[in-house]
C-alpha cells in the first residue's frame, strides 16, 4: 500500500480571470494530520474542493489514495469523509433522522448512537436540524463526515462557531481518530488548533504556499526574539552583537527598543552573552523579555504582512 | 463550475430507493410543496364535472379533458416539483453534501425523480379510477401505449426540471422560472381546449410543445382512436395507435435529447454564491 494518501502538485484553479490557487503542492502521508492555514480568501477551500473531487483540477495533479478524486470519484468517494466549510442540512429532519438517512448512503456505517456521541448530540437526537445551534450543526457535520468510516477525512474549518468546550472535544475526537490511523486534511483559522493537532502544515497566502513543514520547522525558520528598551545613557552603536546577530532598533516616542532575532539554538548563549554584557557595565535592561517565535508570528509575517 | 459534464448512468437500486425514501419524507414534511404537487390536481378534477355529458371530438368532454389531465399532472408532480426540489437542495447545500457520500450523481438525482414519479403515478391511478367511476370512462384500449406516453413524459419533464433549476438562483424564483413551460403547456397542449379550433399552422407548431405528444399518446391509447389527427379521431386497430403516435414519440425523444444536453450544461451542484 502506498504511503502517500494525498498528493497535490502545482495545482492551479481560477474563477474567471482570478487565479484563486496559483501553483500549490503538498503531500500528506497516511495517518498524518496536515493543516492548511491562511488568510481569508487564500484559496484553502478551493484547494480542498479540488482534493475532495468536488471540482476538477484545472492544471496540475491531484491524487487521493492513488487515484484522481474527480474522474474516479465513484471509486474514491466511499473512502473519504468530507466536512464542507458550509454544509447544508435537511431543515425538517431531526438529528437522528439525518444520521439514519446518512447511514443508508454509505457502506458499513458507524452505529447511530456512536455517531450521536461523536457529535455530542445525544440530547438533541429529536431536534430538527433547523433548530440546532451553529456549533451543534458543525458537530453534526463532523458526525456525518465520519459515518462511512473514512480513510481520509477533510475538515474545512471544523471548529469555527463552536464554544471552547466543543472545540476542545472536537479536537480530542480528531486526535483520537488520527491515532487510530485516519489521514486528515484540515483548514483552520485557530493557530493553536494547528499547533496542537498537525503533524505538518502549510500556510497559504493569495493562492500560494508561503511556508510549510512541521510546526517546529515552520516556526524555527523565524527565530526567537530577545527584546528590551535601550537605556537612555547607552548609545545604540554600543549594543553588543549576539552570536553574530546585531540588534534591530525601533524608536517609538523617543524610546528605542532593541530586538535580536536568534535561531533557536543560539537563544540561550545569546541571552547569556547579553546578560554578561549588561552585568559588566552594571546596566539594567528595562522591559527585558524573551519570546519564542509562535505560529502566529510566522503567520503574521508571511501571510498577514502585506494585506 | 462543478459537476460531471454528462449525466452519469451508474445506478444502484438500493441506494436509489434510499434517496427516494428520504425525498418522500421531506416532501411529506414540507406541506406547501406537498399541496402544490398533490393538491392542485384535485382542483383540476373538479373542473371535469360541468363538462360531463357534452361531446367533443366524438367522445365525452369530461373524458377528453380528463385524459388530458393524466398528462397535465406531469407539470405539477414532476416538472414544478422537481425544479423546486433541485433548486432547494442545491441552494441549501444538501446536493453537494450528498455528493460527499458513496452516492453517485445518478442516484442522488434519480432518487428525487423516483419519488416525483411515484407521486405522479398515484395521481394518474386515482384519476383513472375517477374517470371510470364518475364519468363513464373505461379501461384504456391500449394501456401499454398510454403508459409509454406517460413514461416518456416523466423523462422529458424531469430533464426539463433539471435545466430550469440550473438557471434558477433561489427556491422562491422557481415559481417564476417554471412559468413559461407551465403556461405554454397548459394553454397549448390541447388539454384546456382542443387544438382543432386553431389554424393548421398554429396546430402544427403547438405539437412541438413537450406536453402535446404526451397528451396525444395518452388519449390514443385510452380511446383507441388516433388523437394525433384532430377533428373527430378515427378508430385505430391493434397496434395502429403506436403507428399513429410515432411522430409524437419522435417529438418526445427530441425533447429528451435536447433537455439532456441542456441539463448537462446548466445543472449545478454548487450553491450559487451571489
Ligand atoms: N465560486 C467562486 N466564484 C468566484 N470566486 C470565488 C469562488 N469561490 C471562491 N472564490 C474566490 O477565490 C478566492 C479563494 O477562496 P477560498 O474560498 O478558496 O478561500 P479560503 O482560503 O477558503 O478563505 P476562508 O478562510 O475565508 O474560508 C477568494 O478570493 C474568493 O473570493
Ligand atoms: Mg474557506
Amino acid at each position: 500500500m502506498e504511503n502517500t494518501a494525498i498528493r497535490v502538485r502545482e495545482l492551479r484553479q481560477r474563477y474567471g480571470e482570478f487565479e484563486a490557487v496559483a501553483g500549490v503542492s503538498f503531500e500528506v502521508a497516511r495517518g498524518e494530520l496536515f493543516a492548511l492555514l491562511g488568510t481569508n480568501g487564500a484559496g484553502k477551500t478551493t484547494t480542498l474542493e479540488a482534493v475532495e473531487g468536488h471540482r476538477a483540477a484545472q492544471s496540475g495533479e491531484v491524487r487521493v489514495l492513488g487515484r484522481d478524486p474527480y474522474r474516479e470519484r465513484r471509486a474514491v468517494r466511499p473512502r473519504l469523509g468530507i466536512m464542507l466549510q458550509e454544509g447544508g442540512f435537511f431543515a425538517d429532519l431531526t438529528t437522528a433522522e439525518t444520521i439514519d438517512h446518512w447511514r443508508g448512503f454509505v457502506e458499513d456505517p458507524r452505529p447511530r448512537d456512536e455517531l450521536l456521541d461523536l457529535a455530542g448530540l445525544r440530547e438533541q437526537a429529536g431536534v430538527r436540524a433547523r433548530q440546532l445551534s451553529g456549533g451543534q450543526k458543525r458537530r453534526l457535520d463532523l458526525a456525518l463526515a465520519l459515518t462511512g468510516r473514512p480513510e481520509v477525512l477533510f475538515l474545512d474549518e471544523p471548529t469555527t462557531g463552536m464554544d471552547p468546550e466543543a472545540r476542545h472535544a472536537t479536537r480530542r475526537t480528531v486526535a483520537e481518530l488520527v491515532r487510530d490511523g485516519l489521514t486528515v486534511l484540515l483548514t483552520t483559522h485557530y493557530l493553536e488548533e494547528a499547533e496542537q493537532l498537525a503533524d505538518r502544515l502549510a500556510i497559504m497566502h493569495r493562492g500560494r504556499v508561503v511556508a510549510s513543514g512541521t510546526v517546529a520547522e515552520v516556526v524555527g525558520g523565524h527565530g526567537d526574539r530577545v527584546r528590551f528598551r535601550v537605556p537612555p545613557d547607552v548609545p545604540v552603536a554600543d549594543l553588543p552583537v549576539l552570536r553574530g546577530v546585531a540588534a534591530g532598533i525601533e524608536v517609538d516616542a523617543g524610546h528605542a527598543t532593541a530586538t535580536y532575532t536568534l535561531p533557536p539554538d543560539d537563544l540561550q548563549p545569546g541571552v547569556y552573552g547579553l546578560l554578561r554584557w549588561a552585568d559588566e557595565r552594571s546596566l539594567a535592561l528595562p522591559g527585558l523579555r524573551v519570546d519564542n517565535a509562535s505560529l502566529e508570528d510566522v503567520f503574521l509575517s508571511t501571510a498577514g504582512a502585506e494585506s | 463550475m462543478i459537476g460531471t459534464r454528462a449525466f452519469p448512468v451508474h445506478l444502484d437500486r438500493v441506494l436509489l430507493t434510499r434517496v427516494a425514501r428520504l425525498e418522500a419524507r421531506l416532501l411529506w414534511r414540507n406541506r406547501t410543496a406537498l399541496f402544490v404537487a398533490a393538491g392542485m390536481p384535485l382542483l383540476f378534477v373538479g373542473m371535469l364535472v360541468p363538462m360531463h355529458g357534452k361531446r367533443i371530438q366524438g367522445v365525452d368532454a369530461a373524458l377528453l379533458q380528463g385524459t388530458g389531465h393524466l398528462a397535465l399532472f406531469l407539470l405539477f408532480a414532476v416538472f414544478m416539483n422537481l425544479a423546486t426540489v433541485f433548486t432547494t437542495r442545491r441552494e441549501d447545500g444538501t446536493l453537494k453534501r450528498m455528493r460527499g457520500t458513496a452516492l453517485g450523481d445518478a442516484e442522488i438525482l434519480g432518487g428525487s425523480v423516483l419519488t416525483a414519479t411515484v407521486l405522479y403515478m398515484a395521481q394518474v391511478a386515482v384519476l383513472a379510477v375517477v374517470l371510470v367511476a364518475a364519468f363513464g370512462g373505461r379501461a384504456p384500449a391500449d394501456p401499454v401505449l398510454t403508459l409509454a406516453g406517460i413514461a416518456g413524459g416523466v423523462v422529458v419533464f424531469a430533464l426539463l426540471a433539471s435545466v430550469v433549476s440550473g438557471i434558477t438562483p433561489t427556491t422562491e424564483l422557481t415559481q417564476l422560472t417554471v412559468l413559461p413551460v407551465m403556461f405554454a403547456c397548459m394553454a397549448g397542449a390541447g388539454v384546456m381546449f382542443p387544438l382543432g379550433v386553431l389554424p393548421e399552422v398554429v396546430q402544427q407548431s403547438l405539437r412541438a410543445l413537450p406536453l402535446t405528444p404526451v397528451v396525444e399518446i395518452v388519449r390514443t391509447g385510452y380511446f383507441g382512436r388516433d388523437f394525433t389527427a384532430h377533428g373527430v379521431p378515427p378508430a385505430v386497430g391493434v397496434g395502429g395507435g403506436w403507428v399513429a403516435c410515432l411522430p409524437s414519440f419522435a417529438i418526445l425523444a427530441a425533447w429528451a435529447a435536447v433537455a439532456r444536453r441542456l441539463a448537462a450544461r446548466a445543472f449545478r451542484w454548487d450553491p450559487r454564491r451571489s
